[in-house]
């Protein structure tokens, strides 16, 4: 195990040299990038990245350009997971016999994939290289829509969130079903270590990533990815949504080791309300409307639920 | 290192067990595979030297054939030697990573055990799902036998792994006819087999961690074009040489040829049929006794199915007069995919034959020796006629009132 | 230039590369020292995405370094933990960079992409009195 990068805090960590470049075609403002840019520089290894077809990997690896400073693959929707950990399976072949062209480097794997990639079209493939224990990290760029193709709703798509495929029109208010739950779905793979992140704490998701390449073993990243484009703010905001986000406890940060200890590790001083959440987003403008108000009062009584429930977790120490 | 196995001269294997000999052989690096019948045992005779400590590399075992192509992409990008097998559903499950595979000319060599595609339902041999891989960009070889499906294994390594070449190459073989019929095959021994593949030697290794490459990038309408052309232009322009090339050492080796084009009987052929997989063994001893009887009939077996031989094959079909072309798929809706091919090889020639088409041997049924006598009647017919005295397409051995058509 | 490249012209594959040469400790290697090809998107630029530039004033600045790793473009230079500057080769225009900075009055600030940089630190506004 190579030795952990030291990363005592912002100014320290400002030293680092990004391994992934600008002049990229994401969005002004997008979130993918800062966690990209979050998790390659946690670590001083060599990489060895894939991505899933999506936002990260259409903006960053459009002919004649390439802005990965790394070895990167792309293959398509379903499979950044297997990609990688093809390539994870090849180096512990090459390693065995010998034939590692640099045999003393200790690459680390990871693969990035969008939300639609993850809990819909490559939950299957994911699933297998987490059965499998390839020794790899996935991080899911999660903004609860197919992004890519124009904003279409998907497995992680928020209940009441307008998207193409399930917008807000006069006799619905957009997506009827609640948001799948990966954390608890990649937990009970009995993965070494889950963990859900924003980039706006880059402190609790750099100590987490850091922890995640130094398990053995699949390890699983949610990160939150405020999209300025389908979310529908303006592109300044993103790290201030995020805030928005995580100091609502709609997208709670916590750890879940061995599949069985939960660790919430951000308490936010103040818990904002959710409705100020969803007030600040253009996706869920519609739910302001008298006749579907009750939806926030809904959306603020399932996140009080769900935080209720993760502090229990936390204490029961199973 | 991997404990080496002490092989008779020959053994008595069937397609599977040829194959599986011949990954062990070649020591690849990676293999991811998913069990489909009838290519299973591939996969657990891959386990069980890997289990008996034959096999010193990764064995992946996922959780679908696409998964398995999608892992022996990763693997090959990353630099060292993959392969895996499939049929039917399985292959069809992994198009998709196929044509990702070729695109980013990666040698990877993948067994196809040829079985049917449903529905309906079938687990026997046709090549529904060789026809279904056609346009993928991968060079695919045809193999008659078990002792075939054992050198051609190996060979493909061997020409997929080529600087000059770099494209994945599938191997197929007749499911159940040749996977699970064993015959006697003269092997080679381990040393040898090895030797003649040589080390894995990387390019464009995503593990180099010194020359990192980026692959699988977008290509839009500015360069898309150029991408496929020049993936074109290698299938067309530097796989047959280095076939050749691999052929004649594999011969030197061994003292066994192969050609491009498997040419029997067809010098001074007036009669001649198309075909593929093992009725390529069954059309030659109709042929033989047709010789016997002083009928000049031949048989032309497809080897390389990509990239095609289309001069080759217009050489060995000119002064033919009347030619069947039979294909083991349905074309569901028009003439079979050889008809095709050889009709569009013979289309500007001076000189054509009659060319008909015969849809056999669907879902494993059996094409018999009875069958081909009478192919090679219809084929008499015409060439004295001096034009088709039967409709184009045929289908042979079905129950029920006789089926063809145009 | 690349852009007309014929079908022999590239590698075959669509496969890139980043550098001309090696790099040894790459991790810690700054974009300038990197020897990057033409395929890099580094060498690239989209500064025309840009309605409104960030100015940096370094007058104010406590190197907090909240600009740097907030940036989604890699555009804010910081080198041995000092904020030097804003890479307008890759810089969008996001704006992030002024949200997140702490400072009153805040370090870097938007302005008209034509606005002349000396005038915008010669007339930077004063110091905010916050209201709670």
């Amino acid at each position: 195990m190579s030795e952990i990068k030291k990363i005592k805090n912002l100014k320290e960590f400002s030293t680092s040299a990004d391994r992934v470049v600008g002049a990229n075609l994401l969005c002004p403002g997008c979130a993918h990038s800062i966690i990209v840019r979050e998790v390659l520089n946690a670590t001083n290894d060599d990489l060895v990245i894939s991505a899933s077809t999506g936002c990260l990997e259409v903006c960053t690896a459009v002919y004649p350009y390439t802005s990965w400073d790394a070895s990167w693959i792309h293959i398509g929707f379903e499979n950044s997971s297997t990609a990688v950990a093809g390539a994870e399976a090849m180096y512990q072949a090459l390693k065995r016999k010998g034939r590692l062209l640099q045999p003393e480097r200790t690459p680390k794997f990871v693969a990035f994939g969008g939300d639609g990639a993850t809990y819909d079209i490559g939950f299957q493939w994911l699933s297998g290289c987490f059965e499998r224990g390839h020794d790899m990290m996935y991080v899911t760029l999660d903004n609860e829509v197919y992004a890519n193709t124009g904003g279409q709703a998907s497995g992680a798509t928020p209940l009441g969130s307008s998207t193409t495929t399930a917008p807000a029109g006069r006799v619905s208010y957009g997506k009827k079903r609640h948001k799948k739950d990966m954390m608890a779905i990649m937990a009970a793979h009995g993965a070494p270590y889950v963990a859900q992140v924003a980039p706006n704490k880059w402190k609790d998701m750099v100590k987490k990533i850091q922890t995640g390449f130094q398990t053995e073993g699949p390890v699983f990243i949610n990160a939150m990815s405020a999209c300025t484009t389908e979310w529908k703010f303006a592109p300044e905001d993103t790290i201030a949504i995020s805030d928005l986000a995580t100091d609502s406890l709609v997208f709670p940060l916590y750890e879940i080791i061995d599949g069985k200890e939960w660790n919430i590790t951000y308490r936010p001083k103040n818990i904002i309300p959710v409705r100020d959440y969803l007030g600040a987003q253009g996706r869920f403008k519609h739910l302001f409307k008298k006749e579907n108000e009750y939806l926030i009062e809904e959306w603020q009584k399932r996140i009080d639920s769900s935080w209720e429930y993760l502090q229990r977790r936390e204490e029961s120490r199973v | 290192m991997a404990d080496k196995m002490d092989l008779l001269d020959v053994e008595v294997w069937d397609g599977n067990m040829a194959a599986s000999q011949a990954f062990r052989q070649a020591q690849i690096d990676v293999v991811a595979a998913y069990p489909i019948t009838p290519s299973t045992p591939v996969v657990e005779n891959y386990a069980g030297f890997l289990a008996d400590g034959y096999v010193d590399g990764e064995y992946v075992m996922v959780e679908s054939e696409h998964a398995a192509m999608s892992g022996c992409v990763g693997a090959a990008a990353a630099g060292g030697r993959v392969a895996t097998a499939t049929s039917s559903q399985g292959f069809a499950l992994m198009v998709e990573v196929l044509y990702q595979a070729s695109g980013m000319r990666l040698p990877i060599v993948l067994e196809v055990v040829n079985r049917a595609l449903a529905a309906p339902l079938n687990v026997n041999g046709d090549h529904s799902d060789m026809y279904l891989g056609r346009d993928s960009g991968w060079i695919q070889l045809d193999t008659f036998s078990p002792q075939e499906a054992y050198d051609l294994t190996l060979m493909a390594f061997k020409i997929g792994e080529d600087h000059n070449v770099r494209l994945p190459v599938m191997v197929h073989q007749d499911g159940f006819i040749s996977s699970h019929t064993a015959q006697g095959v003269k092997t080679i021994d381990d040393d040898t087999a090895y030797n003649f593949l040589g080390e894995f030697q990387p390019f464009n290794a995503m593990l180099d961690f010194e020359k990192p490459a980026s692959y699988g990038v977008q290509t839009e309408e500015d360069w898309h074009f150029e991408h496929k052309a020049r993936q074109h232009n290698d299938l067309m322009t530097k796989v047959f040489p280095k076939i050749d090339e691999v052929f004649a050492d594999f011969k030197k080796l061994t003292g066994r040829e192969y050609r491009i084009l498997e040419e029997y009987a067809m010098d001074d052929a007036e009669v001649a049929i198309v075909v593929m997989g093992t009725s390529v063994e069954s059309t030659r001893i109709v042929c033989a006794e047709l010789r016997e009887q002083g009928i000049k009939a031949g048989v032309l077996g497809i080897r390389v199915l990509r990239p095609f031989p289309m001069e080759k094959i217009a050489a060995a079909l000119s002064g033919v007069k009347a030619v069947a072309t039979l294909d083991r798929s349905s074309p569901n809706g028009t003439v079979g995919m050889l008809f095709n091919e050889m009709s569009g090889v013979m289309i500007n020639a001076t000189e054509r034959p009659i060319i008909n088409n015969y849809i056999y041997g669907l879902g494993g049924r059996d094409l018999t020796i009875e069958h081909i006598r009478g192919i090679y009647g219809d084929l008499q017919e015409n060439a004295k006629a001096g034009s088709l005295q039967q409709p184009l397409q045929q289908f042979i051995g079905l129950r029920g009132p006789k089926l063809s058509f145009y | 230039m690349a852009e007309n490249n014929g079908w022999d012209q590239f590698d075959a594959g669509t496969i890139l590369f980043s550098f001309n040469d090696k790099v040894d400790n790459i991790a810690t290697t700054h974009a300038e020292n990197r020897p990057y090809s033409n395929s890099n998107s580094y060498t690239a630029s989209v500064g025309d995405w840009r309605v409104a530039k960030p100015i940096f004033n370094k007058d104010f600045c406590i190197d907090c370094q909240f600009c740097w790793i907030y940036c989604p473009d890699m555009s804010i230079l910081s080198r041995d933990k000092k904020m030097v500057g804003v890479d307008y080769d890759h810089c969008k225009g996001c704006g992030i960079c002024v949200e997140v900075c702490p400072t009153n009055p805040k370090s870097l600030l938007m302005f008209n992409e034509q606005h002349d940089d000396e005038e915008a630190l010669a007339s930077w506004p004063e110091k905010e009195s916050k209201e709670k």
